[in-house]
């Protein structure tokens, strides 16, 4: 029986790897994105006048030491709670913030240094609605775009008009981009930064706003950049967990600034979540038989009484622990035949509320600090 | 697209979007029309006021309607490299979009030269209409070296744009708060000489305003403009106020474009790009 465990854990396993292969590049790719020791502390304005009338003064830490590699071809998750520094890492990797220390290369250029060379290889979708001229029509705001990448008049048109056509906003092409819904709004976004087919793609929540279907395309469309020829490499932040789970070969965890983890989401969920759920559906016993026969061998069984007669049976269980083999020893003892048996360990939010507590109690002003820098860069100021 | 053919791509794309959103307004656009005709109108029967027995020892100033509608256009003109900038960094910081413009691989000259270009245009199109006016209405008649006078209008705009690209560092820094919209942009029409002569700022007025309107480089545009245009001077005669304004923009250009790239280095740095 304890084989039969294994190899559930071991199919598991290997039913991610295909999964992750899938999303990402081999481990050997070269990064597509590097953050090295990146600091961001926004500065304050007139801050000596403000300490001198004793005004609060005080610099808010954004971002602190955070480091990692986005190899090329992968679809990267960056995680967090709002006012994590999600969107002050996307913008110093934009180039529209700068890091106060620290350095970011894209595909080998210095977004300080190097500029336009990075802003000329990376597309940058962000969750925010006013980046378009309301007045002007969909075709047109691309058309502007498309001309300030360098695109000529005939290719701009024949690249918008693709993009129309995956982002199903071709009837649309005419409408303002004021009337536009705001699942269209957030497509336009998009498809903007895909306007000069960037070899990188920075994604601020693609699919906030848009229906389950829209959803679930944008996300077709996510994957199969990653396929294309060469492939694209996409740094993706969003709250949704689980497209983060089914797109990201990697995932990392900000909170409070700092990049608390790194590893794929299967790797997450292993290294902080060793509990999991265990489910079974049994025949023969009644729901007390198999009450009296598994209390012994797990104190917090849950048993129930299913409508087609079955009996269900929950409990937790530490990963590898012998629980489940003694469990069905136990039934198989009490003639009991077990019709399934599922387990289920913790998603990413779990891993993500774990360091959102750890975070909650040790740096929860650092927190506020990164809130408030995340409503000032929005336009707090307005 | 090869990266010659890109400035003039990038700022034909400006002056499209901009274009198609003033067509958007398409009412403001004619009533703009119409407050040109009134403007040109109400100065010409003002002027009508001195018609009969008006002596003065300033040449310029011996038929008024002349001096004045040589000197609003051109104003309108110079005002236009002095606040386009800023205007535009700040609408674009207003809508939200220049985090979206300036995520384009597009560098900081040429945002400069394309976002003003549709206000060149426009301002160009409203400077004609107000000469266009006056000499199809009124029957004023330039006459001089038009070549002449374009050299002092590009030169004085060229000279405002550079104290402009100052401004618009103040709008990227702090949002609002120009002082020198306040000095060039109000001060101009006081003390350059727009509807007066500007030499009784120092005789009636004192020394100090005196100083005020020769330290204004559009006080030098104009008076170089009506000197070709109502006096028909030459070369010769209008060096002074030519080699100023030279003097001014061999100063005030390499500096204003240093200024402005460190104003938008220093919102990247504070994250305020899209604050306004």
């Amino acid at each position: 029986m304890a084989l039969t465990l294994e190899s559930t854990d071991a199919s598991r396993r290997e039913s991610d790897a295909p999964a992750a292969a899938s999303r990402g590049p081999a481990h050997d790719a070269r990064p597509a994105i590097s953050i090295q020791n990146v600091t961001k502390i926004y500065p304050v304005p007139l801050a000596r006048a403000k300490r001198f009338f004793r005004m609060d003064a005080s610099e808010v830490t954004a971002l602190a030491d955070v480091s990692f590699d986005v190899r090329e071809g992968e679809i990267f998750g960056l995680i967090g709670r709002n006012g994590a520094g999600k969107t002050t890492l996307t913008k110093v990797i934009a180039t529209l913030v700068q890091p106060t220390r620290g350095r970011v290369t894209v595909l080998g250029s210095d977004s300080v240094r190097d500029e336009e060379r990075v802003r000329a290889c990376v597309g940058l979708a962000g969750a925010e609605e006013r980046s378009f001229y309301w007045r002007l029509t969909a075709e047109q705001n691309l058309m502007f775009f498309a001309r300030l990448y360098g695109l000529s008049g005939r290719a701009a048109r024949r690249r918008i008009g693709e993009l129309f056509e995956q982002f199903e906003l071709t009837e649309l092409r005419r409408r303002r981009f004021g009337e536009l819904s705001t699942g269209n709004k957030q497509r336009m976004a998009v498809a903007r930064a895909m306007l000069n087919a960037p070899p990188v793609l920075l994604l601020d929540e693609p699919t906030r706003s848009l229906d389950p279907v829209a959803a679930a395309r944008m996300r077709a469309l996510i994957s199969e950049l990653v396929r294309g020829t060469p492939p694209a490499t996409v740094l993706l932040t969003s709250h949704n967990l689980t497209e983060v789970e089914e797109l990201c070969a990697r995932v990392a965890i900000i909170s409070g600034g700092r990049i608390r983890d790194v590893g794929t989401p299967a790797e997450l969920r292993a290294s902080h979540r060793q509990r999991e759920s265990v489910r079974l559906s049994l025949r023969g016993p009644t729901r007390e038989e198999a009450a009296r026969v598994l209390g012994g061998v797990a104190p917090d069984v849950e048993v129930e009484r299913a409508p087609d007669g079955e009996i269900e049976v929950r409990f937790t269980r530490e990963v590898g622990d012998g629980r489940l083999d003694e469990a069905l020893r136990a039934l198989h003892a009490a003639g009991a035949r077990v019709v399934s048996c599922e387990t289920e360990r913790g998603t990413l939010l779990d891993v993500l509320e774990r360091y959102e507590g750890a975070a909650d109690e040790g740096d929860g002003a650092a927190r506020e600090g990164v809130e408030a820098a995340e409503t000032r860069e929005t336009g707090g100021r307005v | 697209m090869s990266q010659r053919l890109q400035l003039p791509a990038r700022v034909w794309a400006f002056v499209v979007r901009d274009f198609q959103l003033a067509f958007s307004y398409r009412l403001e656009f004619f009533l703009r029309i119409l407050s040109i005709l009134f403007i040109t109108t109400t100065l010409f029967f003002i002027s009508q006021i001195f018609a009969s027995g008006f002596d003065t020892p300033f040449e310029q100033w011996r038929n008024p309607f002349l001096a004045w509608i040589t000197a609003v256009p051109f104003l309108n003109y110079f005002m236009t490299g002095f606040s386009s900038l800023a205007e535009a960094i700040r609408s674009e910081q207003r809508q939200g979009t220049l985090e979206g413009v300036l995520m384009t691989p597009i560098n900081l000259p040429t945002l400069i030269v394309a976002a003003s270009a549709w206000d060149f245009v426009l301002a160009t199109f409203h400077s004609f209409l107000y000469l266009f006016f006056a000499w199809a209405l009124f029957g004023v008649d330039f006459r001089g070296n038009f070549l002449l006078a374009m050299l002092f209008l590009v030169v004085t705009t060229l000279v405002l744009a550079s104290i402009g690209i100052i401004s618009a560092s103040f709008a990227m820094v702090f949002k609002r708060g120009d002082p020198l919209a306040l000095i060039v942009g109000t001060g101009s029409a006081l003390f350059s000489g727009v509807f007066f002569p500007s030499q009784l700022l120092s005789t009636a007025g004192g020394s100090v305003f005196g100083l005020i309107s020769y330290l204004l480089p559009t006080t030098h545009g104009i008076d170089g403009i009506r000197r070709v245009l109502i006096q028909g001077h030459g070369l010769s005669e209008v060096r002074e106020p030519l080699v100023t304004l030279v003097v001014y923009l061999a100063v005030l250009l390499p500096f204003s474009l240093w200024v402005f790239a460190r104003a938008v280095r220093r919102a990247k740095r504070e994250g305020s790009l899209i604050q306004y």
